[in-house]
């Protein structure tokens, strides 16, 4: 049965008895609505209001046959729901036709926008947005560092941000009597407890856990005892690496690193090592990568250098491997430090640490 | 340490040009920080370990440079012309305590003229930073400079009976040290005394009372050798950090100690007129024996990846003044210098090597882990409560986790703990409650007109355990202000409810595998009575939100009211992950009976829907509430006091066929009584 003819019957001839199918009656309408609204021959120059004569029309016209045969003959208990469904489709009807269309002209109307949605809104408007939510910059530099190991077959590993002294520092080989120890200044808790300076701890946990081979990466926390300005805070985030195997050489950690190095800061990036000195590695040293803003020629951001250092490394202390319970006589090991704050603020030029952890929306949005 | 390159080259013969040798000493170990021209001259800051004390003077450096370079080091010679008395006859020196002190040199100078430093001497001295004092003082400055070999000069005849007895200080005895300060010591602290009292603190700094002055007219130098950790301890226990003790507590070149005596009492005579004492005193009881390393060429494959040529290991460490005797079979037996005291071991020699040889010239490969079956599981799960937090239009913040206790205690009973040497007040100590920086974070946002938020932070709370190791869990916490969604053009914006965060706690609990999850009302410290709940897994909680207690908003002066939950993450992730299962859906109708109910406020639609469920009726599919309406939003008299009006929809369904009218009218009158059972009344 066509809607024409449709319309021309009750609903008692239609089967419509409850609500139900009054609702689904009046869906056909108005899909028949919209279909016809949509169909360009139907707008046709020549007879502007052929569809404003056919749906909203003194005599005969779509409505004026609802109005006569569904509403005024409808049953009394069906009467509300027929009513009210016959007010909205007469909105809709006029909101379709009215004569506004023909100067907004449809031939402009993007694709998939019906021409009854196009007139009664300016789509110039900003779209409905809802706002989205985000990831930290230095969570998502710590997830990029991890990813970039886990791809290399390392997995990750936790340890405590409250440490015990000998984590923190005897077992990294870092007595109370050498002056080293001054290098870390440390949030204590008591004599024997501390916030990790470091998360080199977690290297001597990952090995009396594991034992060898091992190849971890320790993300997490660390504690200074550094008054914060724009480049110091006294809680940052660090990323630990560490491998331990037979046959573990130097080599190793270098281009495990320059692979690092360049997957995070560009294929095109080259590094540096150059001899450091940590307690904890032996032999010890600084990787550095060349520095992009002067190309190599010195600046003011690499001190004049042409590199700019991005994390300590060295190959594990035997007494450090003792302490983990692994003989240095079979295995050797490599690790590292990187500051995960320094990462972040290289990779989307965040001139201040403290902005960080501010938790301002305006800093966070931007990422 | 600043370095001169005019005074370097003093002692090696330089060509590179000075942005060269800067990058040259960084590549050898020595980070050069800055490098600038001063009158005529070039000044490099530079960066040394702790481990390496003999690179705090330019002759160590010049040591350095001069094996990198291939070129000679100068010879230390300083020619000391000696005049009559023996200078033992005019001082005698008694070491007490020889554990703390190996080596005590000391040679007099009589008939000084105390006066201003000439041009020269002043110039350097500024140029290291150094304000130069007098010509005796100065020249002490500039042998450490030099040399690296802290000094002493006394004014000799202020030394009461001319005796010099190095010991322990008596407790409580007292020392006014040259910065003015009267200090207490304690018999940690070694001290040089004379026959009467304290004159300096060993290795840290000398007495006021001995200290050279315009009528001084003979001087005592001394060149010592304290134990490193000793002078560490004196040094930390006073508050004092000084050129001398700087370098003591690292480790002096005992050797050095009679060479840079002599050094400065020749330098004295000089610019100072006086005559030198014949003979140097030197008390040296134990001359410490080190024993020879050996060095294999295969640990220094097996640690560097590379053969190193012999000659090169030989010719390196040779340059750094290590002694190298090729030992029977492979290798060397190798004697470091006494300036070397951070070179125990074979690995050191290797760094050593390594070191000069230049890191850059060794080879690299990449070497990944073995491949692993097990996946990081923790992390997993951590990635999609993230990802559900984001989806949902939450910020990641990252807070100190650092408070003021006082604040703490607004939001939990749990002991926070306490730092022993906080920076501040504002944090000193670790959180017990992560609300506080959540709070904090809604604060500062609202407080700079930033008002629809929505927070979250996977972090740690902290807990104090009575003569324990603290404790650390694992939290996830929520904070909301403001708009469900902002107020726009499009839409009038609606105030956040308390339904609008339960919904986002349920979402976030869906990627696991909580067939035990149920809600429960719940109160705690932070929350507001009455709009609070929590989420339980059986009986273990895991979750509690609800609005921030308006007292708590009085107190931050919030500018909304905020909403927040925490999450305990240690036992979220221990739960395993919901199995992905596809289920068919019903192929056959639908069929949805309302049920408009007048209840008693006290019973919750929590209740009734448990009342339905417990039936077991197999065709429900679901329960909804439709509408609820309280008496005060509808017409007077429709409710009796104290019931509001509920409008429960249930659906059937059923997976095997099309049920018949019956079949539902059935299950609505078991669902009626067992509604009216509960007290709900059904309305006509
Ligand atoms: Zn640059």
């Amino acid at each position: 049965m066509t809607l024409d003819e449709k319309i021309r019957k009750t609903l008692a001839e239609l089967g419509v008895r409850d609500a139900e199918g009054v609702h689904a009656l009046f869906d056909q309408v108005r899909a028949a609505m919209e279909i016809e609204g949509k169909d360009r021959s139907r707008w046709s120059s020549q007879r502007p209001d052929a569809l404003r004569v056919r749906w909203l029309g003194r005599r005969n016209s779509i409505l004026a046959c609802i109005d006569e045969n569904w509403l005024k003959a409808a049953p009394k208990e069906l009467r509300p729901a027929v009513g009210s469904e016959f007010n909205s489709l007469k909105g809709r009807a006029n909101a379709m036709l009215d004569l506004n269309l023909e100067r907004f002209g449809i031939d402009t109307l993007p694709p998939g926008v019906t021409p009854m949605q196009a007139f009664r809104h300016d789509l110039t408007l900003p779209g409905n947005r809802r706002p989205p939510g985000s990831i930290h910059p230095v969570t998502r530099v710590m997830r990029e560092i991890e990813d970039i190991f886990l791809q290399l077959g390392f997995h990750i590993e936790a340890g405590p941000e409250i440490e015990t002294v000998y984590y923190n520092f005897d077992g990294l080989n870092i007595p109370e009597t050498h002056p080293s120890r001054d290098d870390w200044d440390t949030l204590y808790v008591n004599e024997k407890t501390l916030l990790r300076t470091h998360t080199s701890p977690v290297q001597i946990r990952a090995m009396q856990k594991y034992n060898a081979p091992l190849y971890i990466i320790a993300p997490g926390k660390v504690y200074r005892h550094d008054n914060p300005d724009s480049s110091h805070a006294t809680m940052f985030h660090q990323v630990e690496g560490l491998a331990v195997d037979r046959d573990i050489t130097f080599a190793d950690l270098k281009g495990t690193l320059d692979f690092f190095a360049k997957k995070f800061f560009g294929e095109k990036v080259r590094t540096s090592f150059h001899p450091s000195f940590f307690p904890f590695t032996e032999p010890s040293g600084e990787v550095a990568i060349n520095c992009a803003i002067c190309d190599g020629q010195g600046c003011r951001v690499c001190k004049e250098s042409g590199w700019l250092e991005v994390m300590g490394c060295g190959m594990v202390h035997p007494e450090v491997l003792r302490h983990g319970g692994i003989d240095p006589g079979e295995f050797t090991g490599w690790a590292f430090g990187l500051g995960v704050e320094r990462y972040a603020m290289m990779k989307y030029g965040v001139n201040d640490i403290q902005l960080f952890y501010q938790s301002d929306l305006r800093f966070l949005e931007q990422f | 340490m600043r370095i001169s390159l005019n005074w370097l080259r003093e002692f090696v013969d330089v060509e590179a040009k000075p942005k060269q040798l800067k990058a040259d000493l960084t590549a050898m170990g020595l980070n050069v920080e800055s490098l600038a021209t001063a009158s005529g001259d070039w000044l490099m800051e530079v960066e040394v370990t702790t481990n390496r004390p003999d690179c705090l003077s330019h002759y160590g450096v010049a040591r350095e440079v001069a094996a990198f370079y291939r070129k000679p080091l100068k010879p230390l010679k300083f020619a000391v012309e000696e005049s009559p008395p023996r200078a033992s006859e005019r001082i005698s020196i008694e070491i007490a305590d020889p554990a703390l002190c190996a080596r005590y040199c000391g040679r007099v100078v009589e008939n000084v003229h105390v006066a201003p430093s000439p041009d020269w001497l002043a110039h350097r001295l500024d140029a290291m930073g150094q304000r130069p004092i007098n010509n005796i003082a100065d020249v002490t400055n500039y042998a450490l400079m030099e040399l690296g070999h802290p000094l002493h000069a006394f004014d000799l005849d202020r030394i009461r009976e001319h005796r010099i007895i190095v010991r322990r200080a008596r407790p409580g005895e007292p020392l006014r040290t040259l910065d003015g300060a009267d200090r207490r010591l304690t018999a940690n602290d070694l001290v040089i005394a004379d026959a009467a009292r304290p004159v300096a603190l060993a290795g840290v700094m000398g007495g006021e009372d001995t200290e050279i002055s315009l009528s001084t007219r003979a001087v005592l130098l001394e060149s010592a050798w304290f134990d490193p950790a000793s002078i560490r301890r004196a040094a930390k226990s006073q508050g004092l950090h000084t050129e001398a003790s700087h370098r003591f507590e690292r480790g002096a070149d005992i050797e050095m100690a009679p060479v840079a005596l002599d050094r400065a009492a020749a330098l004295i005579a000089e610019l100072a007129g006086g005559k030198i004492l014949s003979g140097r005193v030197d008390l040296y009881p134990a001359p410490p024996k080190r024993d020879a390393i050996l060095l294999r060429p295969a640990e220094i494959s097996r640690l560097l990846g590379t053969k190193l040529a012999a000659e090169e290991v030989e010719r390196i460490l040779g340059a750094l003044g290590f002694t190298v005797n090729r030992a029977n079979g492979a290798g060397w037996r190798v004697e470091p210098p006494s300036f070397r005291l951070d070179v125990t071991r074979e690995v050191d020699l290797i760094e050593e090597v390594a070191r000069q040889f230049g890191y850059d010239r060794l080879p690299a490969r990449v070497r990944p882990a073995p491949p692993r079956i097990e996946g990081d599981l923790d992390r997993e799960k951590v990635l999609e409560v993230t990802d559900v937090l984001t989806g949902l239009g939450y910020r990641e913040i990252i807070p100190s986790s650092m408070v003021d206790p006082a604040d703490n205690a607004l939001f939990t009973d749990r002991p926070p703990v306490p730092l022993a040497n906080p920076l501040s007040q504002d944090a000193s100590a670790l959180r017990s409650s992560a609300l506080v920086s959540m709070v904090r974070a809604l604060e500062f946002n609202l407080d700079r007109g930033l008002s629809d938020l929505r927070f979250f932070e996977l972090g740690k709370t902290y807990q104090a355990v009575a003569s324990e190791h603290p404790q650390e869990r694992r939290v996830l916490t929520l904070g909301l202000a403001g708009h469900r969604r902002p107020a726009s053009v499009h839409d009038a914006g609606r105030e956040l409810d308390f339904f609008d965060l339960k919904a986002d706690i349920e979402r976030l609990f869906e990627p696991f595998d909580l067939p035990g999850l149920r809600f429960d009302l719940g109160s705690r410290l932070a929350y507001e009575p009455g709009l609070s709940g929590q989420y339980l897994n059986g009986s273990e909680g895991l979750a509690v939100f609800g609005r921030l207690k308006s007292e708590i908003k009085r107190h931050y002066k919030l500018r909304s009211d905020a909403w927040l939950a925490e999450i305990d993450l240690e036992r979220l992730l221990a739960v395993a992950l919901r199995p992905r299962v596809f289920r068919p859906y019903p192929k056959f109708p639908a069929v949805q009976r309302d049920f408009s109910l007048v209840v008693p406020a006290s019973l919750s639609y929590g209740q009734l829907a448990e009342a339905i469920e417990k039936l077991g009726v197999e065709e429900i599919r679901c329960v909804e509430p439709v509408e609820r309406k309280t008496a005060a939003e509808l017409p007077a008299g429709i409710l009796p006091e104290g019931h509001v009006s509920l409008l429960l929809r249930v659906t059937f369904q059923s997976m095997a066929r099309t049920l018949t009218g019956e079949e539902v009218e059935d299950a609505a009158g078991r669902i009626c009584r067992a509604l009216e059972l509960q007290g709900a009344r059904l309305r006509s």
